[in-house]
């Protein structure tokens, strides 16, 4: 699994390499935003892997309350925890799109606002592995954290989606020039490899450590009996 | 074996204690039953509340300031604050007669479907806030000057799906923090992000039946609420025996 | 391992809670009808097994059957047996009679008022019926959750450290009970870690020891095979 990983973290590291520099030099700026616009290289597919890293979570949560694998349980472990890396991103990159743009640090956009909920429910999947020491409560406990809080997001959505047009329309989608297009999505392939890179490496130490976690349990009991 | 050991050896079957589904409302109706029982008994608990629902509202006041026209613009808003946080209180202790006993396994060495525990002490927060909330929406209407009367029921209407919201998912996780260390942190960080949609669509509910409702969006927000309970409803019902596992 | 005629039968149930081993590779044959102690030094493993055999804890690995019902049917298993705890899970603010409500509710079992206070007279509570179980002394909770264990008759009942808190009479009680059990075709487990009182009613011994079943053997053979068992150990 290292080679992978190397091979894998080279190339992360390239596609990022090189989508950032054709979202920052090569593709022209926006006509009505300007420079600013291109965060969005970087805002949105944050955006989209913070997803895709929940429905991760989602689906070795239930994955792992029916066949009770800790594999499943520590891949999920670990897809939240970057997860809750690439919203964070989402959440700072939208933030400072949102000052030269609109002129404030936070709006309640419906997309924005149901990310820092989920940022919420993700840091709860954690506190809740946190605070538990059995192996396989933590696992159990977060699974249902983890089901119920991903079957919670659209929900979550449509209540502010309602919440913030209902009175006002809302804002429509600009069409999107081709070569914009073809930035975002290079930034978006290089941004998912980065998460595989990720995912990869701290599931490698989530397995470590809960080997190390047995070790110091054997040693203690073994303490305890003599 | 003899005729009366053939009868001990037979195990008492759901055919013989009612069908599936009486054995379930039985069984819901016994945790109702004995949590009421306990509820009268120790009343204090009861009245605390009321009175910290009231002491919220009224701090509320102090914050918004003298303006009526704010206060009756975000009584909405702020009487649902007040349901949250006192519902709080009253879902921690859900399990408290059960962890006074001994712990949930008390329950769970008894034969039957488990998911009527669940549905019993649903039922159970239910009654608690919605009788908390006959004393707290008149508590607002005076604080925050709102007109209750007219509209008293649509708003038991919204009262009563927001508090079924609130239950559904608070009475599952109440039964997940039992078992979590740092409980008092853990529910509300559980909680309340959960519960965005359902605080949305009883604010906003509320506050158009209170304000008015040009644009007819108040079919919206019903159907919201309903949507969430129903589908939290049949998602915690379901996995509620995974929370009680050992 | 299919034998119908067997109250338990388990092959090489083992649990483990978190990274230690609570029971390990447990085989153990019941036949109906007769009463089996579990004796063990604290901590053997003895509640665990119990509390898988009344259904409340799942083994990690192993298979087992209880009177006729698999390990895997959670419900069954729940309603094949009955287990009297150390805790007794009774609730405080409600009366005697009020407990037994519940659990005749919650299982149900008959639950008739003449039942109840029969049973409460059995265990020789009929005196306080309508008091509140907060107000009961240990002894006077260890004889109501006895009477709870009576309101479901079932095929395999289980008494983890039934004579703990209860003076001579309610021993003795106990004893008749457990008799009385055995009479009607019940099978009876006891967990104890004071051997000594029950003697006579026991049929056979399984010894536990950290976590394995040490050895099994009859009543009367107890005491030397523990000495045996003991001393090979060292």
């Amino acid at each position: 699994m290292g080679k992978t990983l190397k091979i894998l973290g080279f190339s992360a590291l390239l596609l990022f390499i090189i989508g950032s520099v054709v979202g920052l030099f090569v593709v022209r700026a926006d006509a009505a935003m300007g420079d600013v616009q291109r965060l969005m290289y970087v805002h949105v597919p944050a955006a989209w892997l913070a997803m895709l890293a929940f429905f991760v979570v989602f689906i070795m949560s239930v994955l792992y309350l029916v066949q009770r694998n800790p594999r499943w349980d520590l891949i999920a472990a670990s897809s939240a925890e970057v997860g809750v890396l690439f919203t964070a991103l989402t959440l700072a990159l939208g933030s400072l799109w949102g000052k030269p743009t609109w002129g404030v640090w936070w709006t309640w956009e419906p997309r924005l606002t149901t990310t820092a909920v989920m940022l919420m429910i993700y840091i709860g999947y954690l506190a809740v592995r946190s605070f538990a020491d059995d192996p396989d409560k933590r696992a159990r406990w977060s699974a249902i954290v983890g089901v119920v809080g991903f079957i919670d997001v659209p929900i979550v959505y449509l209540s502010v989606y309602w919440w913030r047009t209902l009175h006002q329309p809302p804002s429509s989608p600009r069409s999107v020039a081709p070569e914009i297009l073809f930035a975002l999505l290079l930034n978006l392939l290089a941004f998912t490899v980065v998460y595989v890179y990720l995912l990869g490496r701290r599931y490698r130490l989530a397995v470590n450590e809960q080997e190390l976690e047995r070790i110091v349990a054997h040693q203690t009991k073994q303490i305890s009996h003599d | 074996m003899s005729s009366r050991t053939r009868e001990i050896w037979k195990p008492v079957a759901p055919a013989e204690t009612g069908s599936g589904r009486r054995e379930f409302l039985r069984r819901t109706r016994a945790i109702v039953w004995k949590d009421l029982l306990i509820e009268v008994r120790t009343k204090q608990s009861f009245t605390a509340m009321a009175f910290f629902a009231a002491l919220v509202l009224f701090i509320f006041s102090f914050a918004m300031g003298a303006d009526v026209r704010l206060l009756q613009a975000t009584g909405g808003g702020l009487v649902w604050i007040g349901i949250a946080f006192t519902g709080i209180l009253s879902l921690s202790r859900t399990y408290q007669s059960e962890e006074l006993a001994g712990g949930l396994e008390g329950l769970r060495l008894l034969p039957g479907e488990q998911r009527a525990i669940y549905v019993g002490k649903l039922l159970g927060n239910l009654a608690l806030l919605l009788t908390l909330e006959l004393f707290l929406f008149p508590t607002a209407a005076i604080l925050f000057q709102l007109e209750l009367w007219r509209v008293a029921l649509p708003l038991a209407g919204v009262a009563l799906l927001g508090t079924l919201g609130f239950s559904i998912i608070g009475t599952f996780y109440a039964a997940l923090a039992v078992h979590v260390r740092a409980r008092e942190l853990m529910l509300p960080l559980l909680l309340f992000p959960a519960l965005v949609p359902v605080l949305l669509g009883a604010v906003n509910a509320t506050t158009l039946i209170l304000t008015g409702d040009p644009d007819g969006a108040m079919s919206s927000w019903i159907r919201l609420l309903v949507a969430f309970d129903v589908i939290f409803f049949v998602v915690c019902t379901w996995i509620f025996p995974l929370v009680l596992e050992e | 391992m299919n034998s119908p005629n067997l109250a338990v039968s388990l092959r090489g149930i083992s649990r483990r809670f978190g990274w230690f081993w609570a029971l390990r590779d447990v085989d153990l044959d019941v036949p109906p009808g007769t009463s089996l102690l579990l004796a063990g030094p604290n901590g053997a493993g003895k509640t665990t097994l119990l509390r898988i055999l009344a259904g409340v804890l799942a083994p990690s690995r192993g298979e087992g059957r209880l009177a006729g019902a698999g390990l895997n049917d959670n419900d069954g298993i729940r309603r094949r047996s009955a287990l009297l705890t150390t805790r007794g899970y009774l609730y405080d603010e409600l009366t005697a009679l009020e407990n037994l409500r519940f659990v005749s509710l919650m299982c149900g079992s008959d639950t008739s008022p003449a039942t109840s206070a029969g049973i409460l007279d059995r265990v020789g509570l009929a005196s306080v019926a309508d008091r509140r179980v907060g107000a009961f002394s240990s002894g006077m909770r260890k004889r109501l959750a006895l009477g709870a264990l009576l309101m479901r008759p079932v095929p395999v009942v289980m008494m983890d450290e039934p004579f703990a808190s209860l003076d001579d009479h309610g021993r003795a009680l106990v004893d008749d009970i457990v008799e009385e059990m055995l009479a009607a075709g019940q099978t009876v487990f006891l967990a104890s870690h004071q051997i000594g009182d029950s003697l006579r009613l026991i049929g056979r011994v399984a010894f536990i020891d950290r976590g394995r079943l040490a050895f099994t053997c009859a009543a009367d053979e107890l005491s030397e095979r523990r000495y045996a068992y003991f001393e090979d150990r060292e």
